[in-house]
This record gives structure tokens, sequence and C-alpha cells, in this order.
């Protein structure tokens, strides 16, 4: 092993909690790290995180910068920046990733501006060329294009987005350094934190995973069902109109013409024929699975893979593949 | 499953001879949804028991259907995308549930400005792929689930019917299966054709009662290089009323004029969980124009805006951004939908165009005297004007039927129909009487006979 | 209050077909309309404008058919616009742009605050405001939903992130990026439509802003990052290929199917 550090991964947290995002970017920075032959870091940022950090290195990381302070507490876009580009100018990684997260893409570019370096948004995949230059991969216009993009300056900066990544298996035998950083206290930011309150509410419409029911639901509790593969894939539940008629499920959920029109990455059916009215509103789907029992169901006929069946037969063992996929349970 | 008959059983199989196993469909759970269409619950006619679904995919398919129901004199009942009103599509007798929606191919012919288009090819399909085509189809009844079939069937209007007309406008040819199994073709891509009794005119607007309609020449028009959408504020309905007769006679013709009233407007929009871009006033037109260039068609919004103006308009809005325009009309086409959960019944009465106001008015009136909410909209260019007949306040069903008649004479009484959009279907015949003579319903159910002499084809209460 | 909106025009983007076959992008049926966020953010402006007075300025950078887009935010409420166009200007990445627009903000003098959209619908990166802050050297706030309260000194914003919402207070002069539940743009009057129409716009050019800056910044020459290949991802039309097999296989191929088209990792 090197002793640089190749690639540097951000080590989001919120609230002392590491996003799951992070092991994901250990994951893959591991693999480019060894191809390198070099470091891989991690900066964490937070106060009271010491336990933390080891999680880290039990993921993969080599070395992790811990930047540990009262005001680094909740994120500061500007101390956060500080701390980290002057971390960068001091041990130079050829790779720096940040998880495509809303906290990510906000921090992400301000770190690239001050370094004046390239940034490459959102990435799904990472490889290295022949020179072990980063080769970043996004899509583009809606994802009906890839694009494979280089970086001429350094460190090559990109966001990755969440859930494309193989986080390795925790592993607490793995050992590694915790560098404890000097915090360098910015007085005044410009940006005063008064409040931090727990989001909510659900917005379909820019929804990049749609788990949706229908008719072919039989009581509303079953809904149940179609939430956990929705938490399993990171997505959201939609429905049908019937449902939403019946109550069993609120309006803001209703895919279609007096709905939500949807154009998920991903648009799940189960149990839902494909009235016009549904399909006028998820068609666009960039990729459309169907589940139904009823082989002349018209959805069939809009979708990419469909599977004629009992959505109460596929829907357990597909909970356990993903349960098996995500590294949960 | 003891549900079907022996007799619909036997002709099932036989079916599924012609058209696969798998599109012949006998299980209710998979029917349900062709139970229905988007008539208000508490009027909505009760579907059979007995049915059974077929979903054919050509047209000689659905001739050798068609021709076995008809010596086995079994009811089929065509159906499109179900959006309709008054219960057209719903099966009430037992038999077969005929849906189209295989068949969807739609083929542009740019040289000539047509789309041919199967039955089952719905309003959305073909909107985009006109366009792709760089192409327009200017009429837009609503529901863009709405299937070509059906939309010919019921001769559909809606929005953007000023400059160019309802469906029937834009129809062409026909290609339709008689109950005998007769294909005919009539009409082509020709814009003159003076060649005996225009069958097809009989055809469009007959409700599935006459033969199926499985394919459709219909004529598109140049796609507009430039589209504004105008949302128009005004304190009083007559404000808004008196603009519309001015606006049409001043040379500009836009695609459509709708009115609407400020409160069902936000209805919809919340129902969508939008917001209604326009919040002021009482009454608002919604104006939309089309022409070749963005001077243009400003010089015809400026000469609009005098005309508004002089009228006590409150203010004058422009979206020109098509997602902007896009919203206008869905949140205009979602009005129903936002108020069908409280209704009874939606109307379509229409006038003369300057009787329009003088309708409302009467509407008002009728309201106040049963003392329930009637919120009322509509194509006002058109003098066609929704009035929903809602829960609110309506002690029974009988007390519905009264307000409903009462608006119907009205309408008539100032020259004009009880339905100018949604049709007859199973809902109207009571009410017939009013417009129609006895000679003219000697006539029709004479047409009716001669096209399907055995009744099969959608039959209702009266033979037409 | 100066207020600074920065805007640009982007294809329709659900008319941009793209060819299979040829793996090509056909923008020939797409128009060219604002980016739906800057309306938003426009109308942010124009709304604390409406409360606080100054003046909002929009700017773009962009081929000269933007100023149609101008003149349609002159429509919506703005005062002044100004167009950075020049051939140098072209194939900037997002840092390259950033730096562009920042210089453009910086010659225009004093401001008090900068507000984009999100992000763009065609580059979908959301990084050019936040990277516009870190050259003007001014605090951000990213995907602000809600403007709570703004004075002289110091502005109050929600912003969402996905698991919290922040209740910021940014000390002025400082940039936002506002998404599309912080209002409904307004629709513009046909009378201000008519009267933008004819409304003039100030055009920049690369030798407008190489004089405040640095010009090897700027354009394709001032952007670090190359794309350096452009590829059909797996999925294309509708291919309605059927799953089979035990429940237990089909949902090894459900899971199989999601890595593939990268919803899994």
């Amino acid at each position: 092993m090197g002793s640089e550090c190749g690639v540097l991964v951000f080590a989001e947290q919120e609230n002392g909690e590491i996003h799951n995002v992070v092991y994901e970017l250990l994951g893959k920075g591991r693999e480019l790290a060894n191809r390198l032959n070099k470091m891989l870091c991690a900066v964490l940022l937070g106060f009271g995180l010491e336990e933390k950090s080891r999680e880290l290195i039990y993921y993969g990381a080599d070395r992790v910068y811990l930047f540990d302070h009262p005001s680094l507490k909740n994120f500061d876009v500007i101390r956060y920046k500080h701390n980290i580009v002057k971390l960068v100018n001091e041990v130079k990684p050829d790779i720096f990733l940040i998880g495509a997260t809303r906290m990510g893409r906000s921090l992400a570019p301000r770190i690239a501006a001050a370094l004046r370096t390239g940034l490459t948004a959102d990435c799904v995949d990472l490889d290295l060329d022949d020179e072990g230059n980063l080769v970043q991969i996004r899509p583009a216009f809606s994802g009906n294009i890839m694009a494979q993009i280089r970086t001429r300056t350094r460190p090559q900066m990109a966001t990755v987005r969440y859930r494309m990544m193989k986080p390795l298996s925790r592993n607490p035998n793995r050992t590694g350094e915790i560098v404890r950083m000097e915090t360098e206290f910015l007085e005044n930011s410009g940006i005063e934190i008064l409040d931090r309150v727990s989001a909510s509410g659900v917005n379909l419409s820019e929804a990049d995973i749609i788990v949706a029911a229908g008719r072919g639901l039989k009581s509303p509790e079953d809904l149940k069902l179609i939430e956990e593969v929705a938490n399993l894939l990171g997505g959201v539940v939609g429905a049908s109109r019937p449902l939403v008629d019946a109550g069993w499920i609120g309006r803001e959920h209703q895919v279609g013409f007096s709905g939500n029109t949807v154009k998920p990455k991903v648009y799940i059916a189960f149990g839902i024929s494909g009235s016009p009215q549904h399909l006028f509103g998820m068609r666009d789907s960039d990729i459309i699975i169907a589940v139904n029992k009823d082989p002349s169901a018209s959805i069939i006929n809009f979708s990419d893979y469909y599977v004629i069946g009992d959505l109460y037969e596929i829907i357990p063992p597909l909970i356990r593949e993903l349960k098996r996929a995500r590294g949960v349970g | 499953m003891p549900l079907h008959n022996n007799a619909l059983l036997d002709v099932a199989e036989e079916i599924e001879r012609i058209v696969g196993e798998r599109w012949v469909i006998t299980q209710r759970d998979f029917i349900e949804s062709y139970l229905k269409d988007e008539t208000p619950e508490p009027i909505r006619p009760k579907p059979a028991d007995n049915l059974i679904l077929v979903k054919p995919s050509s047209t000689s398919e659905v001739s050798l259907i068609l021709k076995i129901a008809n010596e086995m004199k079994i009811p089929v009942f065509p159906v499109g995308g179900r959006t309709g009103l008054v219960g057209g599509s719903i099966p009430t007798k037992p038999g077969i549930i005929l849906s189209l929606e295989r068949m969807n191919k739609i083929e542009v012919d740019r040289e000539n400005l047509m789309a041919v288009a199967e039955a089952g090819a719905t309003l959305g399909d073909l909107i985009k792929a006109a366009e792709d085509a760089g192409l327009f189809f200017p009429p837009h009844p609503g529901d863009e689930g709405a299937q070509i079939g059906g939309l010919i069937a019921t001769n559909a209007g809606g929005a953007r019917a000023i400059k160019y007309g309802v469906i029937r406008n834009y129809v062409r040819g026909l290609e339709v299966v008689l109950p005998t199994g007769d294909i005919l073709s009539l009409g082509g891509k020709l814009l003159k054709n003076n060649t005996g009794y225009d069958l097809m005119q009989i055809i469009i607007g007959s409700e599935g009662t006459l033969c199926v309609i499985t394919k459709a020449v219909i004529r598109l028009f140049p796609k507009s290089k430039y589209m504004v959408t105008l949302i128009i504020p005004f304190n009083s309905r007559s404000d808004a009323m008196r603009t519309v007769p001015q606006i049409l006679r001043s040379g500009v013709i836009p695609l459509a004029i709708e009115y609407v009233q400020l409160k069902e407007i936000m209805k919809a929009a919340e129902h969508l969980n939008d917001n209604w871009p326009v919040q002021k006033g009482f009454a608002q037109l919604i104006i939309i124009l089309d022409g070749v260039s963005q001077e243009e068609v400003l010089l015809a919004c400026e000469e609009l805006s005098k005309i508004c103006e002089s009228n006590n308009a409150i203010d004058i809005m422009i979206a020109e951004a098509p997602e902007e325009q896009n919203r206008i009309l869905r949140i205009r086409s979602n009005i129903y939908t936002a108020l069908k959960p409280d209704m009874i019944d939606i109307l379509d009465v229409t006038v003369p165009p300057n009787s329009l106001e003088k309708l409302m008015d009467e509407v008002d009136a009728i309201a106040a005297k049963y003392g329930v909410y009637l919120p009322t909209y509509g194509h006002a260019g058109d003098g066609n004007l929704h009035v929903h007949i809602m829960k609110e306040g309506m002690k029974d069903m009988d007390m519905a039927d009264a307000i409903k008649n009462e608006i119907y004479s009205a309408a008539v009484k100032l020259g004009g129909v009880i339905t100018g959009e949604h049709g007859i279907g199973k809902l109207r015949f009571k009410n017939l009487s009013l417009v129609l003579s006895e000679k003219h319903m000697e006539i029709m159910r004479g047409i009716k006979r001669v096209f399907d002499p055995n009744n099969i084809l959608n039959p209702r209460e009266i033979l037409f | 209050m100066n207020i600074i909106v920065l805007m640009k025009q982007v294809p329709e983007i659900e008319k941009v077909r793209f060819d299979y076959e040829k793996g090509r992008l056909d923008r020939s049926s797409a128009g060219a309309v604002t980016n739906p966020f800057d309306l938003n953010a426009l109308e942010a402006a124009v709304q604390i404008k409406e409360r606080a007075g100054g003046s909002v300025t929009a700017i773009s950078m962009g081929p000269m058919q933007a100023i149609e887009m101008l003149r349609d935010a002159l429509a919506r409420g703005a005062d002044k616009a100004i167009l950075l166009s020049d051939e140098r200007f072209a194939g900037a990445d997002t840092l390259a742009t950033a730096y562009t627009l920042a210089t453009a903000i910086k010659k225009l003098g004093a401001f008090d605050l900068v507000i984009c959209g999100e992000k763009t619908v065609d580059g979908d990166t959301a990084q050019v405001g936040p990277e516009v802050a870190e050259f003007l050297g001014i605090p951000h706030a990213a995907y602000v939903e809600e403007i709570r309260e703004i004075n002289a000194k110091w502005i109050v914003v929600k912003a969402r992130m996905e698991q919290s919402d922040y209740i910021l207070k940014l000390s002025l002069p400082a940039l936002i990026t506002v998404t599309k539940d912080i209002n409904v743009p307004r629709l513009p009057t046909l009378r201000d439509k008519l009267k933008a129409m004819r409304a003039p716009i100030t055009i920049w050019t690369y030798d407008d802003l190489s004089q405040v800056a640095d010009q090897k910044y700027f354009g394709f020459e001032g952007s670090p990052t190359r794309v350096i290949k452009v590829f059909t991802p797996v999925t294309g039309g509708r291919r309605g290929q059927m799953i089979s097999g035990s429940p237990e296989e089909i949902a090894a191929k459900i899971v199989h199917i999601l890595r593939e088209n990268k919803i899994l990792g």
C-alpha cells in the first residue's frame, strides 16, 4: 500500500449519524485506491464523533481525518468548506468523492470553486483509465444518454448518487488511523442555524423510484407490503385512483391524469391494470415493471418487464432479495 | 364460476379460438374496471352480472366476433377509455364487452395532414403522434385517456372547439364493422366527398349503437408555431360573458374561450396539489390563441385586451411557456374530477352562444329556488355550459331530477339542447322529448333497425 | 435591495427525443424555454422587491436567442436584464459558467441577494449556484423552499435537506437556490409582456468581462471537466419482456434488472 491519499471521501453525517452513501463511497473508494496503490481516506466533521469515525475504518478507510468541534455539530456549508479546503490542500488527494445528497450537492461545488477544480455531478459509476485518471459516468438528458467525463485538474471531484455503489461488509477487525485535525474556528461564517426540524411529506412527481399499487391489492393493510418494497429501494409509494377514492391512501400518492404525473427512473406497478388515465401519469417513466395476474391487463403493453402473477406471491420473496441486496437482515 | 350462463361460456370458447385465450376474460375481478365510466356514482347505471371481456387485435377479429354475437343475439358493448359521463359504455345487459385497446396504432400522413388511427389509440397518443410529426390535433375533450373510437362514437367536444369545431369536423374517413360482420370503409383522406348519403356522419355520435368503429382517418392541422393562453379575471359574470360575443366578432378567432369561476377552478387546482395562477375576481375567461408568429399572436392579444378592458377586466395575464399552458389546461380539465365526490350529475346543456349568460342566470335562479349549490363553467365560445348537480342541499333524487328538468327546459326555451357534448348514453332518455319529436325518434329507430336489426350493439332502454 | 436572478434557457426537456439507433439526441421538436426552476427564482426576487423595494436584475449566459427569455423575465417583474453572450463563453462546464456569471455580478457592483433555481433541467447538476457563491465569497443556502424574513442585513430561509429542514439566517449579501415549492410563479400581465417585447437587453461579451476577470477561466478553455464519450444506457424503448419462473426466481430477476439499470448498487 502506498502512503499518499489516493481517494478522499466526505463522511456526511447528520445528527451524529453517518449517511449510508458514505459507506458506499468507501466501498468504491477502496477499489479505486487499491488500483492506484494509494490510501483511502475519509474526512468527518462534527462534534463528539470519535466513536463514529471508527465505523469509517470498519467499512474500508485507511485513515480518517476528524474535525471534532462544537461549531461543526450541524452542517454549516462555509465552516465545512473552510476546513475541508485546508485539508485537501494539505493531503492533496487524487480523487475526492462526495455523496450526491442535498448536503453534498450544496457543499461540493463550493469546495470545487475554492480549489478551482472540476466537479462532476451525480455520478452513477466511476472507473480509472490506463493512466489512472478518474472516469466519471453520469446520466444526461433524463437518463436517455450516459456521459463519460474526465477532469483535467486535481483533485478530481465527483458527487455520487446514493444506492449506486456497493459498500464493503463491516469488519471491526479492520485497522486504520484516526487523525484528529485542528478545527479552524470561524467566528462568523455568515450563516446561523436557527433550527433544524425533521422533514416530512411525499413528493411523487420528483421521485426517482415509485412502487405503486392498484386494485390488485386486497386490503388497505396490504399497503405495508408496498411500503416495504418502496423503503428498501429508497422510493415512494404511488397508487392508482381506485385506492385513493376508496380512502386507502392519500391523494398525494395518486398517479394519473387527475393525480400526479410522474417520471421516475423506475416505476413498479403491482396489481395495476393500467387504465388510460393511469398510463397517462406514468408512461414516461424510464423503466416500467408490471406485476399483474391478468395477462390481458393493458399496463403489460406499456412495460419494459412484466410478471404474470399474484403480487402476494411475488412481494415476499422480493422483499427478501432486496434485503439481501442491501446487505440488511 | 357460476357467474356465467352456459351460452355465454360457449361463446367465450368460440371467441377464444379467434383472439386467443389470453384475450377473453371471464374472471369478474379482471373485468371490474370495464364496468364503469366517469359517470358520477349516484346516477351510474348498474352493470349486468354475466359478462365477458374480449380484446381483439384486428378488424377481422372484430368482424368474426360480431358475426357470432349477431347470430346468437348476444349484446355487445363496445368500450373505449371509459371517460364518458352518461353511462354510455356501461354493459347493462349480459353479453360481451368489446375493448379495442390493443388496436392502438397511429400513422401520420404528413403530406395530406391526416392521421390514420386505430380505434383503441388514446387521445393522448394522437396528440403526441401529431406533435412528433410537427402537426397538431386541435380539439381537447378533457381526459387524454379517451380512445379514438369513443371520441368519434360520442362526437366529443371539449375546449378548443371554436376555431376548428368538434370531433365531427376532423373525421374524414372511417372503417367500421356491422353486426353482420361486414366491414365498411367510409370516406377517406378526402376533404370533399359528395357520393350519396353521408353514412359516416350518421355513425359519428351514434354512441356504439350502429356499428363498431375500428379505424379512422383524422384531419390534422399544421402545428401552431406559437400559442398562448390568457387568463382574464372579472368581478362579475356579466362583464365576462358580455366580452365573449365581442371577441367572436372582432376577427380574432381563438382556439378556445372557457368560462370558469374562481371558486371551482381553485378547487380543481387544490385537487391536483397545485395552485391556480390567477387568484382574482369572481369569474374568469381562459382564452387560447395560436398563430404563425409571436408578433401575430401578441397583436391579436392586444386586440382582445381592448375588448376585455372595455368590459372591466381586472387584469389580463398571459401564459407563454408550454409548461404553464399545459398546467392551466390540466387544472381546467380537472374541475370535474375535483367536484366529482360531492356530485350527483353533470349537465352539458348548450344554447346559442349569445344566450349563455341568460342560461347561467336561469341556473342561478333555479339554485336559489331550491337552495342548492350548482357550480357552473363552460365552453363560453360554444354556448356550452356545464352545470353540476351537487349533493349539497339535495334532499333526494327526485329533487335532483326536478332541478335537472328545469335546467333542461330553460336551455330548450333559449333555443338550445339538453346535451351538447356528453350525449344520451343510458341516462338522458327521460328528457329527450323536450328536444326530439316523435317523428325524429321514428327516423332514428328506422336507422338503428337498418344497421342493427337484432339490437345487439349497446342495447339501451329505447331503440336507437 | 438589489437582487440578482441567474437564469438559463433550456430545451423543452420532454420533447428532446433520443434516437437509439443512431445514439443521438434529437432536439428538433424541442423549443427553448426558461429553466422552470428559474421562474421560481425570479418570482421570489420580485416578491422581495414588492415587500422591500429595490430592483431585480436577471442575468443569463447563452446564445443570442436567450434574449427572448430575458424579455419574458422583464415582463415577469425584472427591472433589468443582462445577457452574457460570446462564442468564447461557449462550451463552459459548471465551474467556468459560475466564474463567468460571478464576474458579471462583480462588474455590476453592489448587490444584496443572488437567487438561482435549484438546478437546470438540462444539466441537472445544481452546482452553478453554490460555485457562484464561492467565487463571490458570500454565504449561500441551497434548496430554499421558504423565505421567512428579509431586511437590509440578513435573510432567514427554510432550506430542505433529505432528512431535515434547516432554518438558516444568512447575512447579506448572500446567495440562495430555490426549489419549486417556494412559490407559484405568477403569469405576466399582457401589458407587461407587450412592453417587454420592446425593452432593451444589455449584452456583455468576452471583451466586456475580460477587463475585470482572468480570461483563462472562461468557456471551454476554462473548463476543467471534459466529456470524453457519450453512450446509450442499457434501457431502450419498451421491450415488454416477460419475467417468469417461481416467485423466488422472479424476485431475483427483478433485483437483477434493478441492478443492471443502476437503481440498486
